[in-house]
This record gives C-alpha cells, structure tokens and sequence, in this order.
C-alpha cells in the first residue's frame, strides 16, 4: 500500500513548488500571532513611545498581571468554556448528523420539505430583538449553561455541508447492501456511515467547536451571572470596556480617564488574545488527526 | 404489503432523525421571524402593556417606509457596487485558491508537513479583524508604518494609505483571502480525503498522469462541495463581512469610496436614528436578494448537475 | 401528508416548549434568583415588621413588598453581596422595597438595555442619558419612560418633592423634554459634572521650555498658536505634534457651536452658536439651527487647520476616527503634547497633572454652561414595563436625598469597602475593587462623603462651580428626526465620509469642502434643518410659558 502511494505521487519539482507556495501563505498567517505575543509582553511605555514593534524596547508582564488579577472568575470561566464547548459541540455534532443523514437519503419522503426548512434560516431570521424575546420569555433561557448552549445548537451551514460530505464519501449501494442485511436505520447510521465519514465530521465538529469556543455575544444577551460567564466573554467585557471608555471620555468625565490611565491597553487587548488562542489552538489537532489522515479511513468500504 | 410497511417505518425513522432538528429551527428561527413584520411597522411602546408582542401589535403599519433610508443617498450605487463588486470577485478567487490548496495539501508525501500547514493556515481564522487591523496599521501607518520607513528609506515617496482610496480594493481582497482560504481550504480537503482511494488507484493503473487525476477524479469528486459552497456563498452576495469593511480600514472617511458596503452604510444610519424597523427593513433586503439569487444558482447548478443541487 | 406534518410537529412543540420551561427552572440560573429573592422578601416581610415600631416617614408596614430591579451603567462589580445584604435590610424597612441591581457594563450596557427595554423586560429603572444607547430623548418620545410629571398621576408631586427641592434649576430645564405624554420630566436627572466648558489642555512644563507663559496662550486664539506651535516643533523635532486634538471637540472649541441633542450619533452637523462673551445669549445666527459646514468660520477654520496640519503641528493618526482614541491616550499620559483639547470637568487639571506626571492647565475658551446633552449626562429612569411606578419613584426620590443610602450604593460598606477618616472624608479599601459602580451614574454625588483625594470642602467647590453653571438659550430642546430618518441617514454617512478629515487638516479643503457641502445638499440636509428649526420654534414657545 505504501509503496503504491508512493510511485503515484506527485513529482520532486511539482512538490517544492508546492512548499514554496504553502509556506509562503503559513508566513503570512502566523507572523500576525506571532505579532501579537510580542505586543502582549510589549510594556506600555514602548507602545507609547515606538507603537506596535516587533523589536520592543522594553518588555513586562503588565497586561497578564491585569487579567490575572481576575483570580477565581477566570479559571471559573475557563472551565465554563470547555464545559460549554465540550457540550455543545457534542450536542450540535448528535443533531446535526442525525439531520444532515436524513437529508442525504435520497429515498427518504420528506426530503426536500426539511431541506427548505433548514436552508430557509439561513438568509431569513427574526432579527436581534424577536429572537431574544423569544429565547427569553418563551423557552426562558438565561443564566444557565444552556442558555449559551441551545441558541448555537444548529447552523444550517453546517447542515448542508454535513449532507453534501455524505454525498460524496458514501455510495448508496452501501445503504441498500445495509437494507437489505436488514440493518435498522439508526444500527446503518451509527455502525456503518459515522465511521467512514469520519473526516467529514471531525471538519464540522471543529467548526463548531470554534464556534462555540469563539462566542460572546450570545452570552451577553443572556448571561447576567458572572458564574456562567465563558472566558470568552468575559475578555470581550474588558475589551469593550478600554474602547467605550477611550470613546466616551468626555462624557463620563474624570472617572473615565482614571481608568484609562490605569490600563495597559494595548499590550492588554493582545493579552486577551494570546488566552483565547491558545488553548483552542492546543485541541486542533485532536480533530485534524481525522481530517488529514481521513485517506485509508476512506477506503474502507463494504 | 410489507414494502409498504417497511416504507412507511423507513419514513418514520428517517422524520425522527430530523425532528430535534426541525423543532429547534422552529422555536429558535421560525418563531422570532414574527419579528420582519417589524420592517413595515412604526414600532412603538404600548404603554398599557408593554411586552414585545403587545407593541408589535399595536404599533401602526409603515407601508415601505423604513426601506426608503437604503435608496436616499446620493451613494447607494457606490454601496451596491462595491458589495456586490467584492463578494463576486471573492466567491471566484476563493473557490479557486482553497481548492488548490487542498489538492496540493493532499499531495504532499509527507503528512506531518501537511498537518503543520494546515494548522497554521487556520490562525487567522481566530484573529479578530480588530486585531488584523492593528498588525496592517504597524504595516501602513502614516508616521511610523513600515511600509512608508521602507519607501522613505529608498528615496520614494511616502503613501498615505488610510486617505487613498484606490490601493484599498487590493488591500481589502488580501486580507479577506488571508483570513477566509484556511477555512474553505479544510472543508475541501476534507471533502478530497473523503474519495474512495480504489479511484486514484484505477486511474494510476490506465496510466494518467497526476494532473489527469486531479482533473478526472479529484474535481469531479468535489463537485458537490464546490457547488454547495457556491451557491450558498451566493445566498450572501448582498451581504458583507462587517467588520473587515469597518475595522480595517480605521473606518477612515476618505476611503469610503472602496470600503462603503450596504453593512457599514446600514450601520451608520442606526447610529445617526437608532429605528429598530430600519434595521430589519436592511436586513430583510438583502436576505431577499439573497434569496433570488440562491434560487437562480441553485436552478443552474440543477440543469448541469441534479445531484450537487442544495435541493 | 403537509397537515399531518403540521400536527405531528405542533404537538411536539407543545411537549418541547413544557420540556423548556421544565428545563429552565431546573437550572441552577433564573432559579435560585428567584428563591433568593423570595426569601429576602419574607426577610423583609419579618424585619419591616419589627421596626415598623419606630417612627419613619414613609409606613412601610402599609406598603406591600415589592421587589425592584434597576438596571446601572458602567459598572465595575463583581460582589455585591454584602453591599446589597445592607441596602436592603435598609431598604425594607424603609419602602418595604427589595432592589436588584443589574450592573451593566460599559461595554455592554448599551447593546442589552436597548434589548431589554424593546423586549418589555420587568426591569423598573433604567440609566438613561443624552449619549448612550437607550437615548433619554427618543426613548421617552417612543413611550418606554413613564412621565413623572403626568398631570394625571404625578409621581413628583406625590413622592418626589424631596428630590425636587433639591436639584438645580438647570438640571430640570434640561430634562424637560417632548416625550410620548407630552411636555414633562421623562427621568430623574443626576445631580453631577452638569456643565460644559471646553479648555485648551496646556502642557505648562514643555511650554515653558520654549519662554513662554500660559498667558500667552490665554491671550490668544486658535488662529493665534502658530507662532508658539512652530516654535515648539523645531524643538522637539520632527516626531512631536504639538497640537493634541479631538476633530469634532476642536470644532466646536474654535467656531463656539454646541451640540444640538438628537443630532446624528457619529458627527453632529446641525449647530447652535452661541456668544462666547455670553453664553445665556445666542450667537452670530440667532435662534436658529444651521449647518454648521456651511459657514464662514467653518471655512476659516479648516482653512486654518489644514495650514497647522502641512506645517507638522497634527499628528496623521487624528484623522483616523479608530486610530484618534488610542494615540490620543497614549500621548496625553505620555505628556506629549503642547496644546490639546478637553472638555472640563471639576478638578481635571489636579488629575491630569498626577496622572501625566507634567502640569497642565486648562484654559478656557467660554464660560462653563448647561446644555441639553451636559444636563442629560446620567438619569435613572421609570420603564412603562414596571408593575410599580410608584414604588420605583419613591425609592428613586430616597436614593437621591438620604446620604446613608446613597453612600452604601454607591460606595459600599463602612469599614469593608471604605473607611472613615477623623475629618470626614473616606479613603477606599482594597475590597473597592470588587465593588465599584460608576459614581455618577448612581445618582444624585452631592451627597456623599467626600473621599480622602477630593478633600473634605470639595462638594462645597463643585456646588459653587456648577451652580454658577449658565444655561444656554435652547436648554432642553432635543432634535426629534423620526420623520427625517432617511435623510438622517443619508446625511450622517456623508459627514462620516468627510467631517473628521478636515476637522484635522488631513484633506484638502479647497477641494473636498465645496464636494462634501454638495453632498450634504443632494442628501437632503436642507429639509433636516427646516423641519429642526421648526421643532425648534414650538419649543421655545412651550419654554416660554
């Protein structure tokens, strides 16, 4: 097997190039986090002095100091994150499979209704306020776990690109083979499709998983409790806290400028960062092991 | 009889798999979408009772009111353009540079290598555009940029970037590519690790050379994702990535003529009148363009491929 | 095949929405809120009961328990259990009243507030003022505040006229407003920083540098600097920028407009001048309401503008509305700067300096005066959603005149979050940190203890200075645009195109002046400010009586 990849691969010079081309874009995408690590260590009187450098003059802690002054609320929102990710991907991935399966099956009677249903939210929705009015007062989601969870549970994206890996990693002979064994609908799904659509789903369960890793918003509609606060959030809260105040200033009057000198802005909004990447960048590999390896999981066939 | 039967229970089963689905798009998306009556309505308080349905209810009907703000301006053809302009331009290069890098992804011997790039490409995608902002202003900055550093330093002349317009159509298009192609790109390489390798391995044996493979078995495979992703990319032509139009260019005034698009324009309205139909009003027309549009793209891609069709 | 559908999936959606509702209140959240609260009023209940045997104002034994939910902006709290255990022990035996504070954020208030008011939240008191996003004219026009001064249930007369004897004059032109109820008071305004008074912010160490004195700078204008701006550049070399300016403050600082509340968000182009020798009188227009691009000492000054900017005095970044802020910042808590503008509050030079470590001062181009905008810079008002106006305008009346309540509001408590000193004053605790609303969106400030910094005589000081406050001819007028929304609009993205790029000289105004006033005519700016000037007319005839 091995030795057959390697005579059809592709030639030396074919590959160098493509080197070339792929490291010249990896450049382009690190050095800004790269960029980005400096500036948080970066000490305020550099920024101030030189702005955003490579080459600092000076280094500090200052930002990091400032978060970690958040103390037990940070590690609670930490674990309130992975909770929530590790939660809410699953759910999502459980739906969304279910969903996206039923969709594929060509024989299936409903098929197209449900495909409309789905897509239709995708261009129209309510808008902010009907929707949070909705969340709120009928399905009364707020300060709990699931309020962050249930309004991200679907995205009709995922759905459909969900169905169209189906399509185009799975032959229907397979389902009929299936059938005809007298496999159960759920017994094919969960004992024949999920394992060979492994790279399918490992790519919309890092999706998200972004998602869910990467979401604010939907927490400061309906978290007031800073228990439930995901990290995320609560980073976001410090961030639009240093722009309101710098852009109302002379509306708040002397209290605002009190803060503002207080705070090592810039290398701060970097520091934030730097705490949401990495630890989303530390599980990427668990997914990419499915996606990038999916080759000999797709030849296994019935 | 019985194949009735086992059709009717092929039915039931499949309709239980979509309904936690189908019952969530309901209650979190059919349910609010009471809420577009809001852009034919003066919403206003009832000050009786006043839940949000109650003042939906009793607030007067606006007829087309709150639409005319999108076509009072001297600009809405710079807007329309320039959305419409960017998305195409993107939707094309897009398609073309993530599939070529996922080929090329897929083609490399070694696949720790792959993995690396794979994984680095992703990072933009976790950058904010507020972040990618200031890492292109330590770029162009008008006093210490080092771009202008670069061109003082060789005796030409200093560009002054966040007040010239016409360099920005450039700037806007890399930074979209840069940070949007690592995520198509792994939906496509997913898409290629997902084909039957028996395929490569038959058309290695008729003796085609690796383009011929990419081009008889890799694209065609494809084809279903590249369409899906088309026509839904097409669903959003009249809608534009908020942030990369408002944040990365500093929001500078001088620049609007690349950087207006229908988003920012919306924006800056509801800052100036803060009307809750006006922005549904906004929003609804473009989901409606975007609506026609998906339904002519989906009717095309039907006629050449029935099976990569969204329905 | 479709109506079966519908009725599989409605019934579903009845067993979902029960599963929801089961769902939600067996989460730990809304739920223990709710218990918590419950408890607190039987609490109340038990308390208010023994001490209804001493003698108050209010019986609160007569009163119903009620609880209150109030909704802050920018604050800065992450316990608060001991502060409100004690305001509402207080507070019980007072009104018979539970609060639940919201402590919204500044980064987050505007967007949830505006949330909950159009959603009809049960929230009784909202922060409201002329800048945030729940905007004190517009949404007292739209119904969401109760009238206070409603002829027919009068909330003032009733339960506010300790309050009410209590607040400057000014302060209640400036919240007397057209609203959904008519002509009345929509919010309690705040008793704080009410005026405005634009000063040129001197860095006095760096200006004597260079043998000059700040009478140099009080003897002259804008169009005077020029000589002392050049003469600072060539000293301190080619990266200094002397002049340190805000585009839309420096504008209104040199043609003496103000702003005219209701204007668009993002760049105000409607003007008022007033006279900068009187600031009571109206200026070189009278009462009327102009464009302010179109005039002549618009042209002078971008003209002039432009002139400092070829020259080197602005720093580039000031023509960048996100890139402004940040270098602003940054260079003023640096110190480097000559000239730079600010809008004064009490004891600004005092903080600055220590903050900047140089001496700054301020001079200033008018008199201190209350405008609409300065006068609605923080009130609490009623929502038309709450269950209990009255109860909500009782407590809003105790907060704002009892300094026990005010204080533990909005300082927290004696001995845990501050400390008393033996002349008065207080001086902060590390615990301060944990609990820290903003001050002046509490409520009425003169009333609290003055702090170890301010030192013991400084609400003597700010009476006096904001008393003597002069207010502008058209106090109180705020710009209704909803039938001028369109062009809003429309015209608010041409000012955003253009405004702050000549305001600091970044563009040529011999070219994009005359361009950005034909815009500003295509886009209708002349209907906006005929339908203004009318507004304006009826309001001043309203005033007048």
């Amino acid at each position: 097997m091995a030795k057959k990849r390697r005579i059809n691969s592709i030639s030396v010079p074919a590959e160098i190039i493509c080197h070339i081309i792929l490291i010249l874009f990896c450049l382009l995408c690190i050095v800004p986090f790269i960029f980005v690590v400096i500036i948080s260590f970066t000490s305020q009187e550099s920024i101030r002095a030189i702005g955003y450098s490579f080459i600092p003059k000076s280094t500090s802690l200052e930002a990091y100091n400032y978060v970690w002054r958040l103390g037990d609320q940070l590690w609670r929102s930490y674990f309130n994150s992975f909770f929530i990710t590790i939660v809410g991907t699953f759910l999502t991935m459980l739906i969304t499979i279910l969903y996206s399966y039923a969709l594929f099956r060509k024989d299936f009677k409903f098929r197209k209704f449900f495909t409309f249903w789905a897509f239709f939210t995708m261009l129209f929705g309510g808008g902010l306020a009907p929707t949070y009015v909705v969340c709120k007062t009928v399905l009364g989601l707020s300060d709990s776990y699931a309020a962050v969870i249930v309004p991200m549970l679907l995205n009709p994206f995922n759905i459909i690109v969900m169905r169209t890996f189906f399509q185009s990693s799975i032959p229907e002979e397979l389902i009929d083979a299936a059938s005809i064994d007298g496999s159960g609908e759920y017994t094919t799904l969960f004992r024949i499709i999920i394992p060979i659509s492994k790279p399918g789903i490992a790519t919309v369960g890092l999706l998200s998983a972004l998602a869910y890793w990467n979401e604010w918003f939907i927490p400061m509609l309906y978290i007031r409790d800073a228990k439930f606060y995901p990290l995320q959030y609560l980073l976001m809260q410090m961030q639009t806290k240093v722009d309101f105040l710098v852009k109302n200033s002379s509306m708040i009057g002397a209290e605002a400028s009190n803060i503002v000198s207080d705070l090592p802005s810039d290398s701060l909004r970097m520091a934030l960062v730097v705490l949401i990447i990495v630890p989303i960048a530390c599980a990427y590999p668990f997914f990419q092991r499915y996606i990038v390896s999916g080759l000999t999981i797709g030849s296994v066939k019935g | 009889m019985s194949k009735k039967r086992s059709s009717l229970k092929k039915t039931l089963l499949l309709t239980s798999m979509v309904l936690p689905g189908a019952l969530w798009f309901f209650f979190l998306r059919y349910l609010p979408m009471v809420g577009i009556v809001l852009a034919f309505k003066n919403y206003k308080v009832y000050p009786k009772n006043p839940t949000f349905w109650n003042n939906l209810i009793h607030s007067s009907w606006a007829g087309l009111k709150n639409f005319e703000f999108l076509f009072a301006t001297t600009d809405s053809w710079v807007y329309i353009r320039n959305t419409i302009g960017y998305n195409v331009l993107w939707i094309v290069l897009g398609l073309i540079i993530a599939v070529a890098f996922a080929i090329m992804l897929n083609e490399l011997t070694t696949k720790f290598v792959a993995k690396t790039y794979q994984t680095l490409m992703f990072f933009p995608y976790f950058l904010s555009w507020v972040v990618a902002s200031y890492f292109l202003l330590a770029f162009l900055d008008p006093t210490r940029g080092l771009v202008d550093h670069f061109l003082v330093s060789k005796g030409l002349e200093k560009i002054d970037w966040y007040n010239s317009p016409q360099y920005w159509p450039f700037i806007l298009t890399i930074c979209n590519l840069w940070k949007n192609i690592g995520y198509s790109s792994i939906l496509y390489l997913a898409a290629i690790t997902g084909i039957d390798t028996s395929q490569y391995e038959a058309a290695a044996i008729d003796g085609a050379s690796k383009w011929q493979q990419v081009f008889y078995v890799t694209i065609p495979n494809l084809r279903p994702m590249i369409c899906i992703l088309l026509i839904m990319n097409v669903g959003k032509i009249f809608n534009s990535d908020f942030g990369l139009f408002y944040t990365v260019p500093l929001n500078s005034g001088s620049l609007f003529s690349a950087t207006q698009v229908i988003d920012t324009y919306i924006y800056r309205v509801l800052t100036a009148t803060n009307n809750i139909g006006m922005s549904t009003a906004g929003g609804l027309l473009q989901n409606a363009v975007g609506f026609v549009c998906i339904m002519i793209a989906n009717r095309v891609v039907k006629k050449i491929d029935e099976d990569s069709a969204l329905f | 095949m479709k109506k079966k559908l519908l009725a599989v999936l409605l019934s579903c959606s009845m067993v979902l929405a029960t599963f929801g509702c089961g769902a939600s209140g067996g989460s730990t959240g809304g739920d223990t809120t709710g218990g918590d609260s419950a408890g607190a009023t039987e609490n109340a209940q038990s308390t208010s009961g023994e001490a209804s045997g001493g003698a108050e104002v209010v019986d609160a034994s007569s009163l119903e328990p009620v609880t209150l939910k109030m909704y802050f902006h920018g604050s800065n709290v992450t316990d608060d259990s001991k502060v409100m255990e004690e305001v509402n022990a207080y507070l019980q035996e007072k009104l018979n009243v539970t609060l639940e504070p919201i402590w919204g954020t500044w980064g987050d208030f505007d967007q949830n507030a505006v949330l909950a008011l159009q959603g009809g939240d049960d929230i009784d008191i909202y922060f409201t003022c002329s800048w945030s996003a729940d905007e004190y004219n517009k949404f007292a026009r739209d119904g969401y505040w109760v009238r206070l001064d409603n002829p027919e249930n009068n909330l003032i007369e009733k339960y506010g006229q300790d309050l009410w004897n209590l607040l400057p004059e000014v302060l209640i032109n400036g919240a007397t407003i057209n609203g959904a109820d008519g002509y009345g008071v929509y919010a309690v305004p705040g008793y704080k920083d009410i005026a405005t008074q634009n000063c040129w912010d001197v860095n006095v160490d760096l200006l004597e540098k260079y043998g000059y004195t700040l009478d140099d700078i009080k003897n002259t204008d804008y169009y005077g600097f020029e000589e002392i701006l050049k003469t600072v550049k060539e000293g301190e070399g080619d990266d200094f920028y002397p002049l340190l300016i805000e585009g839309a403050v420096l504008e209104r600082m040199v043609t003496n407009s103000i702003i005219i509340t209701g204007d668009s968000g993002t760049g105000n182009f409607m003007s008022f001048y007033i006279d900068p020798t009187d600031v009571t009188k109206a200026g070189p227009y009278g009462e009327k309401i102009i464009n302010k691009f179109a005039t002549d000492e618009f042209k002078k000054f971008v003209e002039q503008t432009r002139k400092y900017y070829l020259e080197g005095f602005i720093d580039p970044a000031m023509g960048n509305k996100n890139q402004a802020n940040d270098t602003r910042t940054a260079k003023q808590l640096s110190g480097e700067y000559l000239i730079g503008t600010q809008s004064y509050s009490l004891g600004y030079e005092l903080q600055a300096s220590q903050e900047r470590g140089i001496h700054v001062e301020m001079v200033p181009c008018t008199d201190a005066y209350v405008d609409t905008t300065s006068s609605q810079g923080a009130m609490m008002a009623i929502s038309t959603a709450s269950k209990n106006p009255d109860r909500a305008m009782m407590f809003l009346n105790l907060l704002n005149t009892d300094p026990t309540l005010m204080t533990l509001l909005n300082y927290g408590v004696e001995d845990v979050h501050y400390t008393k000193n033996s002349d008065g004053t207080i001086t902060f605790t590390d615990k301060r940190a944990d609990y820290q609303p903003w001050t002046n969106g509490v409520g009425n400030v003169t009333i609290l203890p003055p702090t170890e910094a301010q030192g013991l005589d400084f609400w003597d000081g700010f009476k006096a200075y904001y008393g003597e406050a002069k207010e502008i001819p058209i106090l109180g007028f705020a710009y209704d645009s909803s039938q001028m929304e369109s062009q809003m609009g429309a015209v608010a993205n041409v000012v955003d195109e253009y405004m702050l790029s000549l305001c600091t000289g970044t563009v040529d105004p011999e070219e994009k002046l005359p361009e950005f006033l034909k815009k500003l005519e295509d886009n209708g700016i002349d209907a906006i400010l005929e339908d203004a000037n009318s507004q304006l007319e009826t309001f001043m005839a309203a005033k007048g009586q």
